[in-house]
């Protein structure tokens, strides 16, 4: 009887290893990077928005049923002087158009932080799998929304998204163009780890849809190379 | 032989428990926790992260991935497992409020061996006028496991922790720490950490503290 216990006991402890050893965590649905090896070892990387379709609205935005149009996904967040930051998230593709990750678009107007009537922005992306990397840009011209002053306190994007904007026009620079001022690349974790390098913010315009609202693509060009 | 069964289930479920109590409690894996800090960007900021997208704050979508219905916005496999949202850290201890986007992935490394059940956090902090930073940091929501199998054994009292702190060492190949963006914060370097805040009912809260400081002049 206790030789038999202890068998069971032991047996016991060996299942629960096995079940430590085995349990099938989940994993990540990954796709193959699609980057291009440039002639001088640099490596570019574009990741490509649709607009306003690849936007994440808010959970709380789901919740209330807003009009499309409405759902902007995005926050404000002004100070009474007038400084103002605004926070947009998307969804990310790579250039073969498949779901490969998600942004986060914050941009911040005033202060220590842009000239008058400009605009600096992070961007966040994140490549589930992959790991993330950390890009910052002063703008050409404030990207900011704002929050209208009426009793609904709607989200107002950016002029770049109104189909006003893009009368004559059908690719738009958000990055300062002097050299001094490009976009950088601060940082990168797991694949994008010891990268450094530059980017550029193009919001390119495929045309109006159905309900009167532009619709484009943002591209974020990525040039790095490896600093360790 | 029909009293044989009883005796192998008697042995077999002590031996069961005993083992899982071995892999939660192993002291050579479970020992990795960063310091706190004494924090100076954000002291010990608390905030709730109600208005997020995808997977759940909880060890079951630690185990399995998101398990929210109606996410239309991360339909796709590759969003399946990772959380967003929109944050305000509050206003105080001298800091005007901030805006800031939180962006959790599961771990791929994850291993209940190591001890490793965690998610990869990734913050853009940006306070209005002044200056942003981005923070990278990992956190392992083991003690909360540890926890919870305490819980279900007789005799032990059932109180949760109010407070876990979650930021552990990453695994290898991913770097936690800050850096500043953009305003007064560009160049800035530092360090993160994060802690759950058990709620009595609803979604848990968070604490988070950063400390940054300018790079050393060379």
């Amino acid at each position: 009887m206790s030789r038999l216990f202890w068998n069971s006991f032991f047996a016991g402890l060996l299942l629960a290893g096995l079940a430590a050893s085995f349990w099938p965590l989940p994993e990540h649905a990954r796709y193959r990077s699609l980057t291009t090896v440039l002639p001088d070892g640099g490596r570019q990387e574009d990741f490509i928005i649709r607009w306003p379709d690849d936007r994440i609205a808010r959970g709380s935005e789901t919740v209330m049923e807003l009009p499309a149009e409405a759902a902007t996904g995005a926050a404000v967040l002004e100070d009474s002087t007038g400084q103002r930051v605004s926070a947009e998230t998307f969804r990310v593709r790579d250039t073969a158009d498949n779901v490969i990750g998600v942004a986060a678009r914050l941009a911040g107007t005033g202060g220590a932080i842009a000239d008058a009537n400009r605009s600096t922005s992070n961007w966040l992306v994140v490549i589930p799998g992959r790991g993330a990397i950390f890009l910052s840009q002063p703008d050409m011209f404030d990207t900011t929304a704002r929050q209208r002053d009426t009793l609904n306190g709607m989200i107002t994007l950016s002029a770049i998204q109104d189909p006003a904007f893009w009368k004559g026009r059908k690719e738009q620079r958000v990055t300062a163009a002097t050299p001094r001022y490009a976009g950088r690349i601060l940082r990168g974790t797991g694949e994008f780890a010891g990268l450094s390098g530059s980017f550029r913010e193009t919001w390119q315009f495929d045309g109006l849809g159905t309900e009167g609202r532009a619709h484009g693509r943002i591209v974020l060009s990525t040039l790095s190379e490896s600093i360790e | 032989m029909k009293k044989r069964w009883p005796i192998a289930l008697a042995g077999l479920l002590p031996g069961m428990l005993a083992g899982t109590a071995f892999v939660l409690f192993n002291p050579l894996t479970t020992g990795d926790r960063p310091a706190p800090l004494q924090a100076n960007l954000v002291p010990d900021k608390s905030y709730r992260m109600d208005d997020y997208r995808g997977m759940s704050p909880d060890l079951a979508s630690l185990f399995r991935g998101a398990d929210r219905a109606a996410e239309n916005a991360l339909a796709t496999p590759a969003l399946a497992k990772l959380r967003i949202g929109i944050v305000v850290l509050p206003a105080g201890d001298g800091r005007p409020a901030a805006l800031a986007v939180k962006i959790s992935t599961l771990s791929e490394q994850n291993s209940l061996w190591r001890a490793q059940l965690g998610t990869f956090d990734y913050w853009n902090i940006f306070w209005p006028g002044e200056g942003s930073v981005f923070a990278s940091g990992y956190s392992n929501y083991w003690p909360l496991l540890q926890d919870r199998f305490l819980n279900l054994l007789p005799g032990i009292d059932g109180e949760a922790a109010p407070v876990y702190p979650l930021s552990a060492q990453p695994p290898a190949g991913h770097l936690a720490g800050v850096n500043g963006a953009a305003g007064r914060y560009a160049g800035f370097i530092g360090e993160i950490r994060e802690s759950l805040l058990m709620a009595a009912s609803g979604e848990p809260g968070w604490q988070l503290s950063l400390k940054a400081s300018p790079p050393p002049v060379r």
